[in-house]
């Protein structure tokens, strides 16, 4: 079965052993100055190539200009839109996943039949390139927003299911020996032990989804134009507007971050009470 | 004449900085003349220092405070004249034991056919023939730490440091261990520096015993625990078990130590 | 017995598929019997279009893979070792990270047109990432003590890191080709069919805007059984090469 990649975490204080720690108060205000200065720094050289005149402003528009761009976009309310559009249907396709997943994953678990039924399903069709199938979900779904959340839902589903079963079966049979002897029924040991001993794994599994799901909402905005941040920037693409097209990146880069640190927080609140509530394990 | 002694610690601090945190102090004013092919054990709680003071010595962490000076000349960084063991083995997983073994020997320039003797002859003496080529995810921790001591004695160094090489092991195993280990030195002498906080291991095993305090780490007291380990009821004589006793209290009051600071 | 009993599942959805569109329950025209989409595959891999689009796809995506392995695991690495080179670009790859790769293919069309240079750039900047970060998280995650073990036997600092370092950094790095291995296919099928004039997804939506549907079930099929049988290739090769984990 595929596994669950982790959250990344590159921390500048962090490197190999070799070297010696440098403590005290310092840390703090460092490390949010070290974070940020590749960014800084990439941003000063984005702007200095592009003013440099060693590219045309065509390849290369500054970073001042394509920051100009999304404000006008703003202003004219086209950002908004076309951002509100693309999470709508990331959002839904999520969520849709996520009550689907959660769901077939504890069937799956609990279930010989279902879990024979769909275990092949699952592993054979994990690493397909899904996208693939879009062509023939759109003959079946016609255009507009249906076959977009349907293939966000078809991609976001396979992380969520797998790290569902995982978080299961991975709960300690002791727990539920303990819940049981204490006199809980079935129904009980469901939802007080098993959920929240899985929940981890599941939370992991979910933070896997939810880039994908931005990801397939964008890429089938691209695929089949229209609105969405995906179809502006091809949009912009075909009629040669770079601008256009580096803001698009810009936002897309921006929303991307933004829902993975979401995420990451969620993770955080929900977790305190778990030992690993720092980052998700790998599996 | 009195021997010269091989390791001079004299007078070393040194500051623990944790990433998030406040520096505290791992080791404070810490001062020890080691003879040669002499075995002593560093003995004490757990955060006592004792694995730092070895590591100082070792050359894997920078003398801020205070020399350590070895055959007089003073530590700078790691070498094969100072082999080390460690509680996990730390065995390379993606290589054969042979080639474990053989590891270090690359480094001496041996012919080819010379280095593969020795390795095989170490392989031996710490008796894991027919293990040459099983990897290490395939052995117990016996085994394992078998296979450890193998490559590090192939390099023949003077001064061997052990940081708690047996922790991990069960308490049978662990004390098969400690006997093969006494038979090599015996074999071939060598300085052993040994960190331990079981308090028997280390009467058993060593000539002195260093005993520290809890953090910051001092030497509390340096002890003469030499025994005859070949008698195999000295661990029940009456003087060993006095000893032990002896020690044990000393220990007692820094480990209640430690364990008031956690607060429980 | 016991593969086919496991792979049993696909069999009935095949055989499924088959019934449903042979009765008519769905229309053919939008769910083309699995046995035509047979026969047009076996029609297809007689056309030299058909190979010479697969063999534009695969140059591409290997391309482009190749060198976001070789170049994104050298980085990581690098970044692992050098503090300095850590503190510099790990924002910018956290940054990065979660960004859908897919936001390149229009940059990269902007920059390098409709042709195999774009697509060798697309996937090598999107597929640079995971195997940077599995180069670096594998290599941060070095054993102390298999370091200094290391140092003590007589190894500089620099055989260390090929010693030690690089071999501990092999399972995430091995990881991260993976994923970088399922995300070129990815890349590669969505820009081929936005922006390209040849290759599998361009070939699909050829097929389906000519309305020969059963010939694009049949490209669809293929390339998603590629990206499977590439991905379990891939496993049996990792495998391999990390026989000596437990």
């Amino acid at each position: 079965m595929a596994r669950v990649s982790d959250q990344p975490s590159m921390r500048p204080d962090a490197s190999l052993p070799l070297e010696r720690p440098v403590g005290g108060m310092l840390i703090a205000a460092r490390s949010v100055f070290a974070r940020s200065l590749g960014i800084i720094l990439l941003i000063v050289a984005w702007e200095a190539v592009a003013r440099s005149g060693s590219v045309t402003p065509f390849l290369l528009p500054t970073f001042t200009a394509t920051m100009t761009r999304i404000w006008s976009d703003t202003l004219s309310g086209e950002l908004l839109g076309n951002l509100g559009v693309t999470i709508y249907r990331s959002i839904a396709g999520f969520a849709i996943a996520t009550v689907l997943g959660i769901a077939l994953g504890t069937l799956m678990s609990r279930n010989r039949l279902v879990r024979w039924f769909f275990d092949p399903i699952i592993s054979v069709g994990f690493p397909m390139p899904k996208i693939a199938f879009l062509p023939i979900v759109i003959l079946w779904l016609g255009f507009y927003d249906v076959p977009k959340i349907s293939m966000v839902a078809v991609e976001a589903i396979f992380p969520i299911v797998t790290a569902t079963l995982i978080g299961i079966q991975g709960v300690e049979r002791e727990l539920l020996w303990s819940a049981r002897n204490m006199g809980a029924n079935e129904r009980e040991v469901v939802w007080h032990v098993v959920m929240p001993a899985a929940f981890p794994q599941i939370m992991t599994g979910l933070q896997v989804a939810l880039p994908i799901a931005l990801i397939v909402a964008i890429v089938t905005e691209m695929l089949m134009g229209g609105y969405g941040v995906g179809g502006a920037m091809i949009n912009a693409s075909r009629l040669a507007d770079s601008r256009g097209v580096f803001a698009g990146i810009v936002e897309i880069a921006v929303i991307g971050f933004v829902m993975v640190k979401c995420m990451a927080l969620l993770r955080r609140r929900m977790l305190l009470w778990h030992q690993e509530a720092q980052d998700p394990t790998t599996v | 004449m009195t021997e010269q002694p091989q390791i001079v610690v004299d007078r070393v601090s040194h500051m623990y900085r944790p990433l998030n945190g406040r520096p505290v102090v791992a080791l404070d004013d810490i001062s020890l003349d080691i003879r040669p092919r002499e075995f002593i054990a560093l003995l004490g709680p757990s955060g006592c220092g004792k694995s730092t003071l070895l590591y100082l010595i070792g050359g894997f962490l920078p003398i801020e405070k205070g020399r350590i000076t070895v055959a007089d000349k003073p530590v700078a960084s790691p070498g094969p004249d100072r082999g080390i063991v460690f509680q996990h083995f730390a065995l390379f997983p993606w290589k054969t034991v042979r080639n474990n073994v053989l590891y270090g020997l690359e480094r001496m320039r041996l012919p080819r056919k010379e280095r593969e003797q020795r390795a095989q002859s170490f392989i031996d003496l710490v008796g894991l023939s027919g293990f040459e080529d099983s990897y290490p995810s395939q052995l117990s921790g016996g085994m394992k730490q078998r296979a450890a001591i193998a490559r590090t004695l192939a390099l023949d160094p003077a001064i061997l440091l052990m940081d708690e090489p047996f922790g991990a092991l069960d308490s049978q195993t662990r004390s098969l261990m400690q006997t093969e280990l006494l038979n090599i030195w015996q074999r071939s002498p060598k300085t052993v520096i040994f960190v331990t906080h079981d308090v028997q291991e280390a009467v058993y095993l060593a000539d002195r015993v260093a005993v520290m305090s809890a953090r910051p780490g001092r030497i509390k007291t340096i002890v003469d625990t030499k025994f005859d380990k070949n008698d195999p009821e000295i661990l029940k004589a009456k003087p060993f078990v006095e000893k032990v006793d002896e020690l044990w209290r000393l220990v007692r009051i820094e480990a209640l130590k430690v364990q008031e600071r956690k607060g429980g | 017995m016991k593969t086919f009993v496991r792979y049993l599942p696909l069999l009935l959805l095949a055989v499924a598929w088959e019934t449903v569109s042979r009765l008519g329950i769905v229309s053919s025209l939008v769910l083309p019997a699995l046995s035509s989409v047979a026969q047009a595959w076996f029609a297809l891999i007689k056309e030299p279009d058909f190979w010479s689009n697969t063999a534009a796809s695969l140059y591409r995506a290997g391309s482009g893979l190749l060198l976001a392995i070789v170049v994104g695991a050298a980085l990581g690495i690098a970044m692992a070792w050098w503090r300095p080179l850590n503190v510099l670009l790990s924002s910018v790859v956290e940054m990065f990270y979660p960004m859908p790769k897919t936001a390149l293919i229009p940059v990269t069309a902007l920059w390098l047109g409709f042709g195999d240079g774009s697509k060798i750039l697309l996937i090598f900047l999107g597929c640079m990432l995971p195997v940077t970060l599995g180069a670096y998280n594998g290599a941060r995650s070095s054993d102390r003590t298999l370091i200094w073990s290391s140092r003590s036997m007589g190894a500089s600092r620099l055989r260390v890191l090929w010693d030690v370092v690089i071999p501990s950094a092999m399972p995430e790095l091995l990881n991260g080709v993976r994923t970088a291995l399922a995300l070129s296919f990815i890349l590669l099928v969505t820009s081929e069919q936005i922006v390209s004039r040849q290759g599998l997804g361009y070939l699909i939506g050829y097929l389906g805007a000519n309305g020969s549907y059963d010939a694009m079930f049949a490209v669809v099929m293929t390339v998603a059984f590629l990206g499977f049988a590439a991905d379990r290739l891939y496993q049996v090769l990792m495998q391999r090469a990390l026989a000596w984990r437990e």
